[in-house]
């Protein structure tokens, strides 16, 4: 019996685990008013940023890696041809160059792409940068078995049939390096955006032949400022400086401390505490977002100053299956627009504090946002009477009963039952089905599971434009039967025609502001009801300093490469 | 003595198989599809396809578990050509979610588990087989009374509030205790011993008022049996008494219950750990089953049906020792 009982709690533990873990990633600008803390503050060099963490980064390997968390960790250890600019630019959603002299040269209608490479760069070991290593960093994507990561370079870079890698299949011949200095990219068709998608965390570079197997999992070979210093997986990650990294060539990071030491597998809840307490080194840490249960106690006076907030760059969002009736009705879809009752949403999201109300599917964070609101209600506490007058005209103001999936994860099915409540009063009886949150996304993208609606979020793979965000969510001619983004099934000729002449468009910020007119333009057809978008709330130990948000590498959350400590000799 | 030794090591080895057998089917037929987790966000059907081949889901589920079970005894090599990567024996396969080897995860959270247990458990025999003597011999008193008392506080104190109680006072408020970290004993042995002994603490309170209860309840039961009646009418020493006649057949069943109890431990505490944070067998199994990596959660099955079933071979050889009525006629 004890050892039952024992079983139950331990099960319950995990679940506020894995909710802890989910919540460390999201997280833009921290600007908290006048402040007594100035976060903003340049760090002195030397000291140990300490990194207070639940979980453990999924991979060391960038070809392996690819999430809001382990980006940032990267940049720390690994650079690239481009990457996003540091959070304290004037466009921290810019794409800027980082191991190139600058952007990419485009040429042959924008399918083949030039980059040339900064003098002096090397390799932790001393071996130098060059066109060469890049070329084998980026070929890795195509292993089968490593490139498991982000999938823009096999998606974007033209290669043979059948490529699969260097260990494999050997030299990737469509990508050209004529000299030591200079990479040519032949792509499968022309992209605009290639300067984001070689800013990818898998284009790292790594000396020629290394790698194989899986000898990156508990090794790498850095190129950044920082490399290993000591890991044990899940529970410790120590970065050292990196006497090869030259700051002469990098205008990103600025590497103030000495050392990061990253502490993993820590209770959400105790890293509240030690943040709180902020006791010898403690105050050289920072952590992910605080517990939604420690926020009332950052009201005193002694934390009211040190607290941080950082908008994220991801939407949550219900989307409506445009393929069941009566959702393929545009008036319905519309009429649970205004329904909703998106302030109660926010609450059960863990209130003001945690998230901000989405009326758009781009959130402000994100390059291509415009601010609009198509479906209004004071308070965003949901119209219920114009949307009545739209189920009456779509002839359902008998009403109708819809399948929502959501996770089995107590967040979400506060949310659900908050969308619940705000439709009984128009007539539509939402009944809930819980999935497992291992197969959740595996059975909401599969098209012959998925029901009429799901509560979700996305987060786009660059913050430099919405081309990552609009059309996974919405392009008609890419839904599948499996892994499919687009849960709303949107297939409107419209919207297809758009995306295809934007997504061309190589005036990148003209495309953007057609981005956010797009992003109406959808709306008005009510795929989805955009609901909130989560902030991150930091308590960063007093000692540390250079906190800025970057929605490019962090998603939103605090930019690694500029945290450094105010006074490195003070523990 | 020695065949039976030899029957109870084949016994052991059998239940081994049928708890690796019954753990792998049930992963197998109840858990979703791992190559589609291992696949994440932008995931295609080919992708999923080709990892389910890497990952030898593909095959049927008797050759799939006998592949583990040789690799378990001889290794196994995963993939082909340069991509190849071999499994040293006891190889247990790799993580799903960070393709780290479940044998090498084990033995980096191993000692961890261990100082944990080990410390409780001298932290608990000690408290709990002397209070309960206390008790036995106290019997009815204000003492034991007192303990009494003590023992149902701490068996219905559920140990999570327990340590977060305990941090909170020790640790926010006297600051006397850092918040636990795994520093190991090598490193520096005052920083080891403080950064353990509020878990110790943590995870004894409950076992040692359990064996509070169980010496006493013996203690009081042994004192009644007739050969103690006759070596005191014999007019021996209570001293030699106690020593000889009363402790040994009174504290057997406290071995028994020990040696279970222990070796559970040795495959992790799971609340103790979690709470606190330290990375053990524990800890890795509840992070384990989170994102359901089985292969980890198979190996830290395993390692705790090991520790189990090892610990009762010992268990019934020590009682062999102490108990004379249980010897087995070699």
């Amino acid at each position: 019996m004890k050892r039952h009982l024992t079983t139950t709690l331990a099960l319950a533990t995990t679940a506020a685990l894995a909710l802890g873990a989910c919540n460390g990633g999201g997280a833009t600008s921290g600007r908290t008013g006048a402040a007594a803390v100035d976060f903003a503050a340049t760090p002195a060099k030397g000291g140990t940023v300490e990194v207070l963490q639940n979980a453990d980064f999924s991979y060391l390997d960038p070809a392996r890696g690819w999430d809001g968390g382990v980006n940032n960790f990267y940049r720390l250890v690994y650079r690239t041809l481009t990457t996003p600019a540091p959070g304290n630019a004037k466009d921290p959603n810019a794409i800027v160059p980082d191991l190139a002299t600058g952007l990419g040269t485009p040429s042959d209608g924008g399918k083949t792409w030039t980059y040339t490479l900064k003098d002096g760069l090397a390799f932790e070991d001393g071996t130098p940068i060059t066109s060469a290593e890049v070329k084998f960093g980026i070929s890795r994507a195509w292993d089968p078995e490593i490139g498991i990561g982000s999938p823009y370079a096999k998606n974007v870079i033209a290669a043979p049939h059948g490529y699969a890698g260097p260990y494999r299949s050997g030299d990737l011949p469509t990508i050209e390096t004529p000299d030591a200095t200079t990479i040519v990219f032949h792509l499968k068709k022309p992209f605009p955006e290639f300067d984001a998608v070689v800013g990818q965390v898998n284009m790292t570079p790594f000396p020629k032949g290394s790698g194989a197997g899986d000898s990156f999992i508990k090794k790498i070979i850095a190129s950044g400022p920082y490399k290993l210093a000591a890991y044990t997986p899940g529970s410790l990650i120590q970065l050292e400086r990196n006497p090869k990294w030259d700051p002469a060539t990098d205008q990103v990071r600025t590497a103030k401390p000495d050392a990061w030491r990253f502490t993993m597998g820590l209770d959400p809840a105790t890293i509240d505490e030690r943040l709180l307490a902020g006791q010898g080194t403690d105050a050289n840490a920072i952590a992910g977002t605080i517990q939604a249960s420690t926020l009332p106690r950052l009201q005193a006076p002694q934390y009211k100053d040190r607290v941080l907030r950082m908008s994220g760059i991801c939407t949550t969002y219900m989307s409506l299956n445009t393929t069941k009736k009566p959702l393929d009705d545009v008036r319905v879809r519309q009429a649970i627009n205004y329904a909703v009752d998106k302030a109660a949403v926010q609450n059960a999201t863990g209130g003001t504090q945690l998230a901000t109300i989405a009326t758009t599917v781009v959130p402000t964070t994100v390059a291509g946002h415009k601010d609009y609101d198509l479906y209004p209600s004071p308070g965003h506490k949901g119209d219920a009477e114009a949307a009545k007058k739209l189920l009456a005209e779509a002839g359902q103001s008998q009403g109708f009963s819809m399948v929502l999936d959501i996770r089995s994860q107590p967040k979400m099915q506060k949310q659900a039952e908050a969308i619940q409540q705000s439709l009984k009063p128009i007539g539509i009886d939402v009944k809930l089905n819980v999935i497992d949150t291992s197969k959740y996304y595996e059975t909401i993208g599969t098209r012959s599971q998925q029901h009429d609606a799901a509560i979700t979020g996305w987060c786009p793979d660059w913050a430099s434009s919405a081309a990552t965000f609009i059309p996974p969510l919405f392009y008609g001619p890419t839904i599948t039967d499996k892994g499919n983004p687009n849960l709303a099934q949107l297939d409107d000729p419209a919207i297809n025609k758009r995306i295809d002449e934007v997504g061309a468009m190589t005036d990148l910020a003209a495309a953007n502001r057609q981005w956010g007119e797009l992003d109406e333009q959808v709306m008005k057809l009510a795929p989805i009801v955009p609901l909130n978008v989560e902030q991150a709330v930091y308590l960063p130990g007093r000692n540390v300093a250079g906190l800025f948000a970057s929605p490019g590498a962090a998603t939103g959350g605090i930019d690694f490469v500029l945290v450094g400590l105010r006074d490195p000799d003070e523990s | 003595m020695p065949r039976y030794l030899v029957g109870r090591l084949a016994a052991m080895v059998g239940v081994l198989l049928l708890v690796c057998l019954f753990t792998y089917a049930v992963f197998f037929l109840l858990s979703p599809d791992p190559a589609v987790q291992v696949c994440g966000k932008n995931c295609t059907p080919e992708r999923i396809d080709q990892i389910r081949a890497n990952l030898g889901l593909d095959r049927p589920f008797w050759t799939q578990f006998l592949t583990f079970l040789g690799g378990l005894v001889a290794g196994r090599t995963y993939g082909e050509g340069a991509g190849a990567v071999e499994c040293a024996a006891p190889c247990l396969g790799y993580s799903f979610q960070s393709s780290q080897s479940v044998t090498d995860m084990i033995g980096q959270r191993l000692p961890v588990s261990a100082t944990i247990a080990v410390g409780a458990a001298v932290l608990w025999l000690l408290v709990g087989v002397v209070s309960g003597l206390v008790g036995a011999v106290k019997q009815g008193t204000w003492v034991d009374r007192v303990l009494t008392g003590l023992t149902l506080g701490g068996l219905s104190i559920p140990n999570y509030v327990l340590a977060l109680v305990l941090q909170y006072v020790l640790v926010v408020q006297l600051q006397w205790l850092p918040f636990p970290q795994a520093v190991p004993f090598g490193e520096d042995p005052g920083r080891w011993f403080l950064n353990f002994v509020m878990p110790w603490i943590v995870l004894a309170v409950g076992y040692a008022a359990a064996y509070t209860r169980l010496t006493r309840a013996n203690v009081i039961d042994t004192l009644q049996e007739n050969f103690l009646r006759t070596a005191r009418a014999k007019g021996l020493a209570p001293r030699l008494v106690w020593r000889r006649h009363a402790l040994r057949p009174a504290l057997t069943p406290v071995v028994t219950v020990f040696g279970m109890d222990f070796a559970g431990l040795l495959g992790g505490a799971l609340i103790t750990e979690t709470v606190f944070g330290l990375n053990g067998v524990g800890k890795m199994a509840a992070d384990s089953i989170a994102k359901n990596d089985q292969p980890v959660i198979m190996g830290v099955t395993l390692l705790a049906a090991f520790f189990v079933v090892v610990g009762n071979v010992v268990v019934d050889v020590v009682y062999t020792v102490i108990d004379p009525r249980v010897r087995v006629a070699a």
